[in-house]
């Protein structure tokens, strides 16, 4: 596919040989958990980390092109096994590590049907992984599982141990959205992954001085590839804490961004609604004036969550154009677009007349004061060789300023969905990725505007509707196909929440409602990971069918709002 | 710690975070692994434990799981919590 692109000239040919050729005194990261416990490791202490590991895993019997499951807890142990397997010509997928909201019968259930899908030679699990999620690996006669240690080697040499590989060779995999047993393996060559940095180095101007700071899982194409391979393939140093330390103390972020003077992050939007309403004014204490490029990703970007954050944080130096958004995927090794790439503009900020876009799907843009206005934030344009077109639902492409689906070309593309042939020839066509997201384009700037199959963001984690309502279904008291999911956007969090209606079998269930919430609650949470803003229960009949008997979603929705006004005041 | 630490938390978390009506919690109700209130609100929990219990709790020592019930969120405190200054 990328041979349709002119070539983009890459400082090194693969991952490997870009690892090798770093400055062994530079730091590369530092895994921050307290002022008084954190630790930096230059590229040269990682390298030789990585290299033991690569050893290591070679005499477990690892083989040029085997794939490697890693299921470890954030931190430089992890990263340091996945350059370990890329390092031994092999193709690392890291896998979520379990935390204690996940159910475990859940849990192993997706491992289960991962580990199956990924013919792993080698699991490396770490030493804390309890052994009750181990049996659930699907292992063959030739897999192995071994646990590593989170500590580096007391002696390591720098003896290369890495096993060639070329450009075109598969460098990794990384796992799309969707539940555990559902993920999609995304097939990435080392190729493809260089030239996706590269088209964000040159399009950030992106310089060896600059440092990135993260708490990006690296389960997940943001943490993977803006905060480890970026800074891994172009000698940057990254400042990294784990999203479960952040979740704890947020400012932690403006903290290590001051201190380390950080010039670059990414974070889904809910980050900015979320930091603007916690960290008081008199704790504004921050420096923020090295920030240059904080990159709204992952999730809508909102006008309203730019704003706050912006306003909350400009006293502390914060400038304007560091406030940038992009819209990326894992299928295309991470971004499509990325606003402000002259380093110079904030992302456009446009108002359509809402009730044309409603209707007909047509942007027309109208005074910021029009009353039924809506507000949409552009992603940017395309990186270079990125080409987006909207296109509608008979599959022709629409002009600017139509609403469609996007479908995307690039020379940074997905080999394919691993050992997935049917899922690749449903999204992969003539070339062209077909995204699942709407939007439109306008003045060669991408706006997405939503998901075609109801997907719901809830803090950059996409859930489907469909894996809540089964949910709900499986509680006794819910009559079988009748509930409905949907997403609605708290402008107060900066990102949307799950709200699931669903109808009781008998009434009479109606009077013990609060047990029936709490028992759906907790199983959404132990399957899902995230928890709903508000489940309503409502008596046999309540919810809209379609003429095909089926619950209408959106007409469902309607009516819920309706009752509940509150819903639309976040 | 002392019963009214433990009833002071119980109060905040179903006044402040929870607010639905109807929703009873104890000291041993796990909180963010049943749903009642998301890893986020747990900044206000953490706040609110440094206040109940008069120490200063350093955020980077504590797990959200070690914060899942009232009881978990006390002998934490009592674990990690260092005087104030």
């Amino acid at each position: 596919m990328s041979e349709r692109f002119p070539p983009v000239p890459l400082p090194f040919p693969t991952l490997t040989e870009a690892l090798l050729a770093a400055p062994q005194e530079k730091p590369f990261v530092t895994m921050w958990i307290d002022d008084d416990d954190e630790r930096t490791f230059t590229f040269g202490e990682f390298t030789r980390w990585s290299n033991a590991q690569a050893a290591s895993f070679k005499g477990h019997g690892l083989c040029k092109g085997d794939t490697v499951i890693l299921i470890m807890p954030q931190g430089v142990a992890l990263m340091a096994a996945f350059a370990g397997a890329v390092l031994a010509g092999a193709v690392p997928a890291i896998l979520a590590y379990p935390t204690f909201k996940v159910d475990p019968a859940k849990y192993r259930f997706g491992l289960a049907g991962v580990s199956a899908n990924l013919n792993a030679r080698l699991v490396v699990v770490d030493a804390s992984l309890p052994t009750e999620f181990l049996e659930s690996i699907s292992l063959s006669e030739r897999s192995k599982l071994i646990r590593v240690d989170s500590l580096p080697p007391v002696s390591g040499n720098s003896d290369v141990t890495h096993t060639p590989c070329k450009s075109e060779d598969l460098a990794f995999i990384q796992h799309s959205a969707g539940t555990t047993g559902l993920q999609k393996g995304v097939a990435l060559s080392h190729g493809a992954v260089l030239r996706q940095l590269a088209h964000l180095v040159n399009a950030l101007e992106i310089q060896a001085s600059d440092r990135i700071y993260s708490w990006l899982p690296l389960y997940h194409d943001m943490g993977l590839i803006a905060c480890f391979m970026l800074p891994m393939v172009h000698h940057l140093h990254v400042v990294m804490q784990s999203p479960t330390d952040w979740v704890l103390q947020p400012e932690s972020m403006l903290h290590l961004i001051s201190r380390y003077k950080c010039t670059l992050s990414w974070i889904p939007n809910f980050t900015l609604s979320f930091l603007a309403r916690r960290v008081k004014l008199e704790d504004r204490n921050y420096d923020l004036t090295s920030l240059r490029a904080l990159i709204n990703c992952s999730e809508p970007v909102r006008a309203e969550s730019i704003d706050s954050f912006g306003g909350a944080f400009a006293p502390c130096g914060l400038q304007p154009t560091a406030l940038q958004s992009s819209y990326a995927m894992a299928e295309n090794v991470f971004a499509v677009t990325q606003s402000g790439t002259n380093g110079s503009v904030a992302p456009r900020t446009i108002w359509i007349d809402g009730g044309k876009y409603q209707s007909d799907g047509i942007v027309v843009p109208v005074e910021k004061r029009s009353v039924e206005r809506m507000t949409f934030v552009s992603s940017g344009q395309c990186l270079p060789n990125n080409e987006v077109r909207i296109v509608a639902e008979d599959g022709n492409a629409l002009p600017d300023g139509h609403v469609g689906e996007i479908v995307i070309r690039s020379d940074s593309m997905l080999n394919g969905y691993y050992n997935r042939p049917d899922l690749t020839a449903l999204s992969l066509r003539d070339g062209w990725y077909w995204s699942g997201d709407l939007g439109f384009l306008l003045n060669q700037e991408l706006y997405v505007t939503g998901r075609k199959k109801d997907l719901i963001i809830v803090g950059g984690k996409n859930i489907y509707p469909q894996d809540v309502e089964e949910i709900a279904f499986s509680h006794p008291a819910i009559h079988n196909g009748r509930a409905v999911a949907f997403g609605c956007y708290n402008a107060n969090l900066g990102t949307e929440e799950i709200v699931l209606v669903a109808e009781v079998e008998e009434s009479s269930s109606l009077e013990d409602s609060s047990v029936i919430d709490r028992a759906i609650r907790g199983s959404i949470v132990a399957e899902l990971g995230v928890v709903p803003r508000a489940i309503y229960l409502k008596p046999p009949r309540w919810i809209v069918k379609s003429t095909a008997g089926k619950p209408a979603r959106s007409a469902t929705r309607e009516k819920l709002l309706a009752e509940h006004p509150e819903l639309r005041i976040s | 710690m002392t019963d009214s630490a433990k009833k002071e938390l119980i109060d905040y978390i179903r006044k402040e975070i929870i607010r639905r009506p109807n929703v009873q919690i104890e000291a041993d109700t796990p909180l963010v692994s049943s749903g009642l209130i998301d890893s986020f609100s747990l900044v206000d929990v953490l706040t609110k434990l440094e206040d109940v219990t008069a120490l200063r709790i350093p955020a980077g020592k504590v797990q959200p799981k070690d914060m899942d019930t009232v009881s978990l969120m006390l002998k934490t405190a009592q674990r990690v919590g260092k005087p104030r200054r």
